[in-house]
């Protein structure tokens, strides 16, 4: 009997049961679905940091309080400590922290991130989800980032009260791109929008941080505001790119040295972004890699058993088949290839529906993951192996069938 | 040339205690385009013999010999293409795949055979043409009538183009102007060189054959020539004593009739296989041509 009659034969059968099918097939779908979104979500945030390096340039170094990596003794990072520590505003730094990394030697310019925990309001309206930081004039340069709409502060407006905002601010809060001139309330305080970033698009401070959303004021009218500067991060870049090694030892060093000893702070350069996202990852990854091989081991064990009732529910099917003439191999083959169909239907159906979702969460996040080929095609080739292992069972029961008793069978 | 010889065949099913000597010791030679009823009571054993003959099964003991080649000891696969190129079966109970088309289901045997999908369809469909389903084809089993799907089931038996066409009780779920149309169709394949076994209990069948074998407790008790056409002597005397209403009926006809045949055999028990040719299993041999 040839394979290409075989299935379609299967899938005559196959369709005969649409409902049950479907179901027997959650589990791969589930599997495939799973596994192809979180390694695709992971590619795009991995190319995303890919570009935000390459813009940002591999001299932009980043200081954060608390000790997030580990390294060995290259100083690799082998290990990312406390995954929430990562995210923006878990710890802080102080004004005196500021003032030894500045005076560190090879640093040629300091942007310190302060962070103002703040709802802002627009008359009587509360907008909670902007994030609320006080900078220096350094700040756009720093990131690369140029200002769409009106200006950035300058030093001498260091102790206005003035702010720039994201691009989604202004829509969001002002609904109209450029509120400049308008008048926002922070903590009590007004403050005049001045000018409007061009839309970012990569998260430099912290992965998930959306600067879109953010409040830039002065670092003076910070202060002014909280009493005292929560330092996020501080923003440094060497004197020369060539340097860069020798400023991050030098911070070290002198921070170490004021910390009496303590290692509670971390150093990172821009590129190794890259590593402390792909080892936040390898967390991620490996938890649904395992829900999903779960999954396609519970698909698996589904199909088996419903290929096991179908035989059963098929015994007379089996016996007339017998009795015009097919061999315990054809008749094998046939169950054989139906659960390999159903696996694979199962797995192209979540390897459709994964595309799906790509597209959504390209439209409704920022992620931007990428499908790859490679992982469709792994994909593929596990659901097809999930059927040829767990349909052994079924085809050679119903190979084993005697003619007689399963003509027989009502 | 005999195409099967059916030698010292028994068959016992089940163990221990519960085993039952279906058939006992049968001896049969059937020739080259014959068409031979085989008729008895329920139980006798005839769809046993019919199940070995076109070996679905293998007898316990004996050997049998299908176009002189001895087949009772090959193995499950060459039975299995054995069945596929030489045997046509037809059912009581029809057993046309429902999911099939009754082209596709015409055509299966030649699937396990290997014949490409345009020679199986042109097969199938002549074939169909030949029972009068041309306009059936693509038709499931289940929108057609009794007798259509007997015919779509003869159909299929004869695709593989069969030395023997084995069928048991055909005409047993169809009223009695489709079980005509089935037995005329059965006659013509026969007429055409077809060696033909047919299961009844309808005496009046018994008009369409050449030869009716009666069987009782696993053997074979009365074994006769008759001319085509005609209802043989037993068969006739069974008509004629009892007034055919139902199935039943021609159940009660047969069993009485079996009583009527006067030898020992009929009050002999189940017994354990036993080699003993005794003269009276001789005397059951049948009369050569
Ligand atoms: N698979 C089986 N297992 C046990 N006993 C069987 C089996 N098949 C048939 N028999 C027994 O063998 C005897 C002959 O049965 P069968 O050949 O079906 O008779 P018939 O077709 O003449 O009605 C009966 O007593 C029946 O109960
Ligand atoms: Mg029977």
């Amino acid at each position: 009997m040839s394979i290409t009659r075989n299935i379609r034969s299967a899938a005559q059968s196959l369709k005969y049961s649409k409902w049950r099918s479907l179901m027997t097939m959650t589990g791969v779908i589930l599997g495939v679905l799973s596994v192809i979104t979180i390694v695709s979500i992971g590619e795009g945030v991995k190319r995303q940091v890919v570009g935000q390096i390459n813009l940002l340039g591999s001299d932009l170094i980043s200081v954060r309080p608390g000790n997030l990596v580990t390294r060995d003794k290259n100083g690799n990072i082998v290990k990312v400590n406390q995954i929430s520590s990562f995210a923006f505003g878990s710890g802080s730094m102080s004004d005196s922290d500021l003032e030894t990394i500045k005076s560190s030697s090879g640093v040629k310019t300091v942007v310190p991130i302060g962070l103002v925990n703040s709802g802002v309001k627009l008359d009587d309206v509360q907008y909670n989800q902007s994030l609320v930081i006080a900078t220096n004039d350094k700040f756009p340069a720093m990131l690369k980032q140029t200002i769409n709409h009106g200006v950035f502060f300058d030093d001498t407006d260091s102790n206005k009260h003035v702010v720039v905002i994201g691009k989604r601010v202004a829509e969001n809060l002002f609904a109209e791109n450029v509120p400049i001139g308008r008048t926002l309330t922070i903590r009590g305080v007004e403050f005049v929008v001045i000018g409007v970033f061009e839309e970012f698009n990569y998260s430099p401070l912290a992965y998930g941080t959306d600067l879109n959303q953010a409040i830039a004021m002065p670092y003076a009218a910070g202060q002014e505001l909280t009493g005292h500067n929560q330092l996020a991060q501080v923003l440094v870049r060497p004197e020369s790119v060539d340097q860069t090694t020798a400023v991050i030892a030098a911070i070290n060093k002198k921070m170490t040295l004021a910390h009496g000893g303590q290692n509670d702070f971390t150093v990172l350069k821009q590129d190794e972004n890259l590593s402390v996202v792909s080892n936040i990852l390898k967390v991620f990854t490996a938890f649904i890699s395992g829900v999903a091989a779960m999954s396609l081991l519970i698909g698996g064990i589904g199909i088996m058993n419903i290929m096991l009732v179908s035989v059963t529910e098929r015994t007379r099917e089996i016996g007339i088949r017998k009795a015009i003439g097919a061999t315990n191999r054809q008749i094998s083959e046939q169950f054989f290839v139906e659960a390999t169909i159903l696996s694979s239907t199962g797995g192209a159906i979540g390897i459709g529906l994964a595309f799906v979702i790509n597209a959504v969460l390209r439209i409704v996040t920022h992620l931007n993951p990428v499908i790859s080929l490679e992982v469709v095609l792994i994909s593929a080739g596990v659901s097809i192996a999930l059927g040829i292992v767990f349909g052994v069972i079924p085809a050679v029961r119903a190979a084993r069938k005697d003619p007689i008793e399963a003509l027989r069978y009502e | 040339m005999p195409i099967i010889e059916l030698k010292e065949i028994s068959k016992i099913f089940g163990f221990g205690d519960a085993t039952t000597l279906a058939l006992d010791e049968i001896d049969l030679v059937i020739e080259k385009g014959e068409f031979v009823a085989i008729m008895g009571p329920s139980g006798s054993g005839k769809s046993t013999l019919m199940n070995l003959i076109g070996l679905l099964d293998r007898p316990t003991y004996g050997s049998y010999k299908l176009g002189g080649k001895d087949v009772s000891r090959l193995r499950t696969n060459q039975l299995a293409k054995i069945r596929r190129d030489r045997v046509g079966y037809v059912f009581q109970s029809f057993n046309l795949l429902p999911r099939l088309n009754v082209l596709e289901n015409v055509a299966l045997p030649l699937v396990y055979k290997g014949v490409g999908a345009n020679k199986r369809i042109k097969t199938a469909s002549a074939l169909l043409e030949r029972v009068g389903l041309s306009d059936r084809e693509y038709y499931l089993p289940k929108h057609l009538s009794g007798g259509q799907t007997q015919r779509a089931a003869i159909a299929r038996a004869l695709v593989n183009s069969p030395d023997i066409i084995i069928a048991d009780e055909p005409t047993g779920n169809l009223d009695s102007e489709s079980s005509r149309v089935v037995m005329e169709l059965l006659s013509d394949i026969h007429k055409l060189g077809n060696t033909i076994l047919l299961v009844t209990h309808n005496p009046e069948l018994t008009r369409y054959v050449n030869r009716v074998v009666y069987m009782h407790d696993g053997v074979i008790v009365h074994d006769e020539n008759t001319p085509i056409g005609e209802v043989p002597k037993l068969a006739r005397k069974a008509l004629n004593l009892f007034q055919r209403k139902t199935e039943e009926d021609d159940l009660a006809g047969v069993s009485a009739l079996m009583k009527a045949i006067p030898t020992k055999h009929t009050t002999k028990k189940p017994r354990a296989k036993a080699k003993k040719p005794t003269s009276r299993s001789k005397s059951m041999k049948r009369i050569k041509k």
